[in-house]
């Protein structure tokens, strides 16, 4: 093997490995529950009260709000995890001691969230298609899974911030759900932007999801991929935003702990 | 060149204490500290609990920057390489955690092998090797979190050889083993001892020290007080015998004038069960027999034996002479 292969393949190994050993869910039974129950849960709940309050005009606003919605499940709470645990676990002093790098080790942690993100939302589009009239015929598919695929990126960004932080705090659960929870209306899933207040359409530009849900409904509409482009690129900036303030935030972390011995042995 | 060489290290931690009024306390965990330790040595730190020796063993190990001083091994300086020293370093801070116990035994080695950049076409001769050196062969497929403490602990010595370093630090290894546990442990690093690895081990377990130091330095509040071979370290005190009286239920005052007499240099009492074992040190060896004897008139005595001083006798009186 040369060096090139070797380094792709241990990365990849060490990710495998690290989203094994870090991820909560790790049961299948658990898994598959979180996989294709809860997307179907989150659906029904909002689509039936949003088509309620609509007369079931727009149900395909909130089937597919919802749908790429999802994909926080992953990119928050998974990516969280996978930074965060290795706090619980007391692998921080030996995860340090290695001469690995750091910067490989902090995006492989969310690497295959991107992968379980993407998978958990054209799930929730099966739902969809399946049970609440979702028609992705006039769709350019190969041009929403590029969508599916960003968002989910972008919003792994956002979570790997957020496994930083879970690094300095024991109360990151709540920060968790606060983030999950803001994002279900922040990001446009379940209201129109333009209808919410000036500030929370500030805040809503700034966070992953936002445009990648706007790029899924006018794909899904019939739209076509040089529509959606910009949209796209700026969700790709987001998400390297948050992933690099996470990174940096990762560094001043081992630095931090390194100079005031707050590096946790047993 | 020496593997490891530390000069004069220091290191105080700032702790907050207090929730309102907010005052910060300085603790000085590792006061001034110097040692060298040579190539393939088996050196030992011990001390009392709170000595400093983890503090110590965490600037050594590039995970905890020195307040003043400075340190190196293999031949680079702790802070300023630190990634060329990580590659050369294996280390363990004692108890069980530290690993994904979600993974099996293989999978966290291998796990730890991808951080270590280590080949995989190496990595896959070497773990089931490594397994098999700690005594988990057969057993790497089952999940860490089965596993009982001594063989997590077991595994950590496995992990910390998987890219071959040629020096170990091994902080309180056997901590919390059973007494079979803890030998078993101790046969594996006398196997690395063979394997010509430079060992810095600490541990307040004297025997163990004892039995594996080939160099001992004995730290006390941050500050080396005596540093010699374990039988070095025994000449300290080769003036001395012990008489070990075995009573029981010895009265206070029966106690206090055994204290008393001019050539008892100290007295400690062991509580086993039902019965004591009092450690008489004395310079006059076998003939304090009789008046330790008169001293304890009245009380049930059982076994009587007169030893040389091992290095806990050693150790008592450089620490408790320290404090
Ligand atoms: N992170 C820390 N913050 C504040 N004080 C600490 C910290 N770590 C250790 N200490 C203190 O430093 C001293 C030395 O601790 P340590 O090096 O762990 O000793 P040993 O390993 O010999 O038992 C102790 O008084 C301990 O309470
Ligand atoms: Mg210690």
């Amino acid at each position: 093997m040369n060096t090139f292969t070797k380094n792709i393949y241990l990365f990849w190994q060490g990710t495998i490995l690290s989203y094994r050993a870090l991820f909560a869910w790790l049961r299948p039974v658990t898994y598959m529950a979180s996989k294709i129950l809860m997307p179907l849960a989150q659906m029904f709940f909002f689509v039936f009260l949003g088509s309620y309050a609509t007369d079931g005009t727009a149900t395909d606003f909130y089937v597919i709000g919802n749908a790429i919605q999802i994909t926080a499940v992953s990119g928050i709470f998974g990516v969280t995890f996978s930074v965060g645990g290795d706090r619980d676990a007391g692998t921080l002093p030996y995860l340090f001691g290695t001469p690995a790098n750091r910067f490989m080790i902090f995006f492989g942690r969310a690497f295959m969230h991107v992968i379980d993100g993407t998978i958990g939302v054209i799930i929730a589009l099966t739902w969809g298609v399946l049970l609440m009239g979702l028609d992705l015929s006039r769709t350019d598919l190969p041009a929403l899974g590029l969508t599916i695929i960003i968002t989910t990126f972008s919003t792994c960004g956002l979570g790997l911030l957020m496994g930083c932080l879970s690094l300095l705090t024991a109360n990151v659960m709540f920060v968790n759900n606060f983030v999950y929870f803001s994002l279900l209306i922040f990001s446009g899933a379940n209201v129109a932007i333009s209808t919410l207040p000036v500030w929370m359409q500030v805040v809503s530009n700034v966070l992953p999801l936002t445009r990648g849900i706007a790029a899924s409904r006018m794909l899904v509409a019939g739209g076509s991929l040089s529509d959606v482009f910009p949209l796209m690129v700026s969700e790709i900036g987001i998400g390297l935003m948050y992933g690099l303030l996470g990174y940096f935030l990762f560094a001043w972390f081992e630095t931090q702990a390194k100079q005031r011995g707050t590096l946790e042995t047993v | 060149m020496n593997a490891i060489e530390v000069n004069h290290l220091r290191r105080v931690y700032r702790a907050q204490i207090g929730v309102f009024n907010r005052s910060i306390k300085e603790v000085v965990a590792v006061d001034d500290i110097s040692f060298e330790v040579k190539q393939g040595e088996l050196f030992g730190l011990l001390g009392p609990n709170g000595a400093g020796k983890t503090t110590t063993v965490k600037m050594l190990t590039t995970l905890l920057i020195p307040s003043a001083g400075s340190a190196t091994v293999a031949g680079v300086d702790v802070v300023k390489g630190a990634n060329e020293v990580r590659k050369k370093i294996g280390f363990i801070f004692g108890g069980e955690r530290g690993l994904y116990w979600r993974l099996s035994g293989d999978d966290n080695l291998r796990y730890f092998a991808s951080l270590y950049g280590v080949d995989p076409s190496v990595s896959k001769k070497r773990i089931p090797y490594l397994m098999e050196l700690v005594g988990l062969k057969g057993r790497g497929n089952e999940r860490v979190g089965g596993y009982s403490r001594g063989m997590k602990q077991r595994l950590h010595v496995a992990r910390t050889l998987l890219h071959d370093p040629d020096i170990l630090f091994l902080d309180e290894p056997t901590i919390g083993l059973d007494p079979v546990g803890a030998r078993e442990f101790r046969n594996v690093i006398l196997d690395l001892q063979s394997q010509k690895k430079t060992i810095l081990l600490t541990t307040h377990y004297m025997f163990e020290a004892d039995a594996l130091s080939d160099r001992i330095a004995i730290i006390n509040k941050g500050c080396v007080i005596a540093m010699d071979t374990p039988s070095g370290l025994k000449k300290h005190v080769s003036d001395l015998s012990v008489v070990e009286v075995e009573t029981f239920g010895a009265s206070e005052t029966a106690l206090e004038k055994l204290r008393a007499l001019p050539f008892v240099d100290s007295l400690s009492i062991e509580d086993r069960e039902q019965k004591q074992i009092l450690l008489v040190q004395t310079t006059r060896g076998a003939e304090a027999v009789p008046d330790v004897m008169t001293a304890l008139e009245g009380q049930r005595v059982g076994r009587v034996i007169v030893r040389e001083p091992t290095l806990e006798d050693a150790y008592v009186r450089l620490v408790g002479g320290a404090a």
